[in-house]
This record gives structure tokens, C-alpha cells and sequence, in this order.
């Protein structure tokens, strides 16, 4: 009865309904809540309607009943992290993703593409969380010293106006002066707008990944490179679906296959350092 | 999979610099480009002359190779060049756009270079052998004909 449910559940799936297959798979789930296939169905439903924490629960649950172990949990997996990036949760997102990607790896599971995605993903999402911040950080500093430069040509005013007041100067030099202290007041505002302008774009200026940290095969910037014999770095996803076709090394044609590939970890490295400062490079 | 991604990419390098003699024609979709050749010295046999080749892709690329000729039929007719790698039904025969040739590593920049260069240093004013044959009877794709390179010199 519970796997009726299912079946609906997927037709309309496949039909664009996701609300009423959502509702079918909740049914089926009322009915029978320990089978995970009910939860990881609903998970990618709930995935098309963008509701995210809904998500979380049921890839949760799913991979649960599966056994986090269990390749077939994978899938689940990468609803996961798909959830914690749409619930703005970049960190806890990269972990999900790059223990599912290992996982996937080692399991040779179909969803080694879409984890590789995933984890770049969210590098760039915890980088632009951080940017974010940055910038906020910077307009709240601007916006002191934009108090502060206010604040000292008020003071001015008031003795400028004592200065009046006293007798001390006339009504037209008191309009004049006045009129250069305001000036002057809007000056300064304007260089430290500009300065704090210049500042905040400085280091996107010039933004180029380095050729070195591309992958040859999709010219992407690299998360996982591995190294071929004839010392070419791909990354791992790429050159293992055209070493398993080819069984040749890309560059020499000398014949090889996927176990001939190494980990390149100091390039991995230097991709990792070059992300986390420039998170933007994955839509590069 | 990697195919939109890697195609507009390499459609922004190609916008930003080509080789002389190499430009892009059309490339409004990301399912089929056209590229014209120039061979830019002075070899009596191309003198003058613009090729243009079409590349129709699939989600495969560029792990396999993709189809890559020089079209016949477009609504520009252009001359299919002379050599002794080309059949007259503009099918290249080169080793790189066969499946054990191909690597994906090359682009479409590269793969027009590649033409280009095997233009330049031809001298011989002739089809393959059994052109007319081939052009006759030929269904296959290019990339499942098991062509023999028996003549590395052109």
C-alpha cells in the first residue's frame, strides 16, 4: 500500500507536480516511516520547492535509515548539502559534501560529479558569506568616520557662530566661512568615500584564476587534482570519466588507467589557499 | 555535463583572441559553431581562399570527440579544400577528431590550428585515395571510421 503511494508520488514527480507528490510520499511515510527510499523521494520534491529545512529532514532521515555507510545513502548525501547551501549553512555544507565526495570516490558511486560540484559550491558560499561581512564591516566603519567629519564640522559651526554672535566677525564673512567649512566638510567626505570605494574593490580588481589551477578538461578552477604519469593535474572527476573511456593518458596517448592516477596535494593545496580568498573564481 | 560550462568558457577566450587567420562565424547556440579557415602563406593550392568548418557538439564533450567537417551544404557554399586527408564531402581525416586521437584537452581553437597547420603543409593537389567511393557510400561518422594513417608526411 505504502509503495502505491510511492509509485503516485513519482508520477506526478515526473509529471512536474511536485506538491502533490510531496503529499503522496508523506503518505506513504505516515504509513511506513522506516523505509528511506519514502524520505530521500520526498527529500528531491521538497528540493524542486525550495523548501530547504524540509529537506534537511528527510535526506536526514533517509540517510539515517540507510546506514550513513551505505552507498545508496550518497544520494541523500547530496540532497544534504544542497539543503545546508540554500539554508545559508556553507559550512556545515562543505562537510556533508567533501565526506560524501571521499565516500563516493571510494565507492566508484555515480555521484562523484555532483558531490565535486557541491563541495566548489560551497567554497564559494562560506567565501561570500565572509565577503559579505567584510563589506558590512567596512560600510559601518565608513559610516563612523562619516559621523565623525560631520560631528567636527558642526563643532566649527557653533564657534564660527559664537565668533559671530560675540561681535568678533561680520555677517558676511560669517555666510562666507560658513560656506568654505561646509565645503571643505564635503571634500573630506568624498575622499574617504572614494578611498573606502577603492578599498572594498581592491582585491577583485583584477579577477583571474591562474591557468596552473585550472582543470585541462572542463576549465574550472580544481578542488581535487590528481596527477597523470606523463605529470599533467586534472581534476579527479574529469580525468577519471575520460581515463575510463580512453584508457590513455590525455597528453601522451600512452596507455594508463584510473589507478595510475596520484593525488596531487601541493596543487591542492595552493587551489584550496587561492579559493578561500577568492571564493568567486568558481563561476569564473 | 561539462559541456555548457566548458563551451561558454572556451567561447570567451575565443571572443577575446584567435589565432590569424581563424575566426569565429557563428556560435549562437552551444549545440553547433562555424569557424573559417585562412591559410596565411603563399600556397597556391588554399591562395586566397576561406574554409569554414562546422563543429556540432554534444553533452559529451569534450571527453569524446565530437563531429567536426567541413559543411557541403550551408548558405554560403565554400570550397572543400584540397588534400590528400579530405574527401571531397568535406570528412577531415585526422587523427586527432578520431576516437583513439582525440584528447580533451584539445578545443575548438586548437583543432582549427591543427587543420590550418595540416593545410599549410600540404603541396599535393590530390583526394584521398578511393574518394569517390567513400563519398558514395559512406554513412558512418567519422570518428567510427577506422581511417589508415598510412601517410604521416602530409
Amino acid at each position: 500500500m505504502s509503495f502505491e503511494l510511492k509509485e503516485k508520488g513519482n508520477q506526478l514527480y515526473k509529471a512536474g507536480d511536485y506538491t502533490g507528490a510531496e503529499e503522496m510520499f508523506s503518505q506513504a511515510i505516515q504509513k511506513n516511516p522506516s523505509e528511506p527510499t519514502f524520505f530521500s523521494n520526498r527529500a528531491i520534491t521538497r528540493i524542486r520547492l525550495e523548501n530547504w529545512a524540509g529537506v534537511e529532514q528527510d535526506a536526514r532521515a533517509a540517510i539515517e535509515l540507510y546506514g550513513p555507510k551505505n552507498p545508496t545513502s550518497l544520494k541523500s548525501r547530496y540532497y544534504l548539502a544542497q539543503a545546508l547551501l540554500g539554508l545559508q549553512r556553507p559550512q556545515e555544507a562543505h562537510e556533508v559534501a567533501i565526506e560524501a565526495y571521499q565516500a563516493s570516490l571510494a565507492a566508484r558511486n555515480a555521484q562523484s560529479e555532483n558531490l565535486s560540484k557541491t563541495v566548489l559550491r560551497a567554497k564559494q558560499q562560506i567565501w561570500a558569506a565572509k565577503e559579505a561581512a567584510r563589506v558590512r564591516e567596512m560600510n559601518g566603519t565608513l559610516a563612523n568616520v562619516e559621523r565623525l567629519i560631520e560631528a567636527d564640522l558642526q563643532r566649527e559651526l557653533d564657534d564660527l557662530q559664537g565668533q559671530l554672535d560675540r561681535g568678533e566677525i561680520g555677517q558676511i564673512g560669517f555666510v562666507e566661512d560658513q560656506k568654505a567649512l561646509r565645503e571643505d566638510a564635503d571634500k573630506t567626505l568624498q575622499v574617504v568615500r572614494e578611498t573606502f570605494a577603492i578599498a572594498s574593490k581592491g582585491e577583485v580588481q583584477e579577477r583571474v584564476v591562474p591557468d596552473y589551477l585550472i582543470d585541462p578538461i572542463t576549465f574550472e578552477i580544481m578542488h581535487d587534482p590528481v596527477i597523470t604519469p606523463s605529470g599533467t593535474s586534472f581534476e579527479r572527476v574529469a580525468i577519471t570519466k575520460y581515463v575510463e573511456q580512453s584508457k590513455a593518458d590525455p597528453i601522451t596517448r600512452i596507455p594508463m588507467t584510473v589507478d595510475d592516477l596520484r593525488p596531487n596535494y601541493a596543487l591542492k593545496g595552493v587551489c584550496e589557499e587561492f579559493l578561500n580568498k577568492n571564493g568567486w573564481a568558481v563561476d569564473w | 555535463m561539462f559541456a555548457t560550462k566548458r563551451l561558454s568558457k572556451e567561447l570567451i577566450k575565443i571572443k577575446e583572441h584567435l589565432p590569424p587567420g581563424i575566426s569565429i562565424v557563428k556560435s549562437d547556440t552551444l549545440e553547433e559553431w562555424l569557424m573559417d579557415i585562412k591559410v596565411l602563406d603563399e600556397n597556391p593550392l588554399y591562395l586566397n581562399q576561406t574554409y569554414r568548418l562546422k563543429f556540432t557538439f554534444n553533452n559529451k564533450y569534450p571527453i569524446e570527440v565530437q563531429f567536426i567537417e567541413l559543411p557541403t551544404t550551408s548558405d554560403t557554399p565554400r570550397p572543400i579544400p584540397i588534400h590528400p586527408h579530405i574527401y571531397s564531402n568535406g570528412i577531415i581525416c585526422l587523427d586527432l577528431l578520431s576516437s583513439a586521437g582525440w584528447s580533451p584537452v584539445q578545443t575548438v581553437e586548437s583543432v582549427c590550428m591543427s587543420i590550418q597547420s595540416m593545410l599549410t603543409a600540404n603541396s599535393r593537389n590530390e583526394r584521398p585515395p578511393g574518394d569517390q567511393d567513400f563519398v558514395s557510400y559512406n554513412r558512418r561518422r567519422p570518428r567510427d571510421i577506422n581511417f589508415m594513417y598510412d601517410d604521416d608526411n602530409v
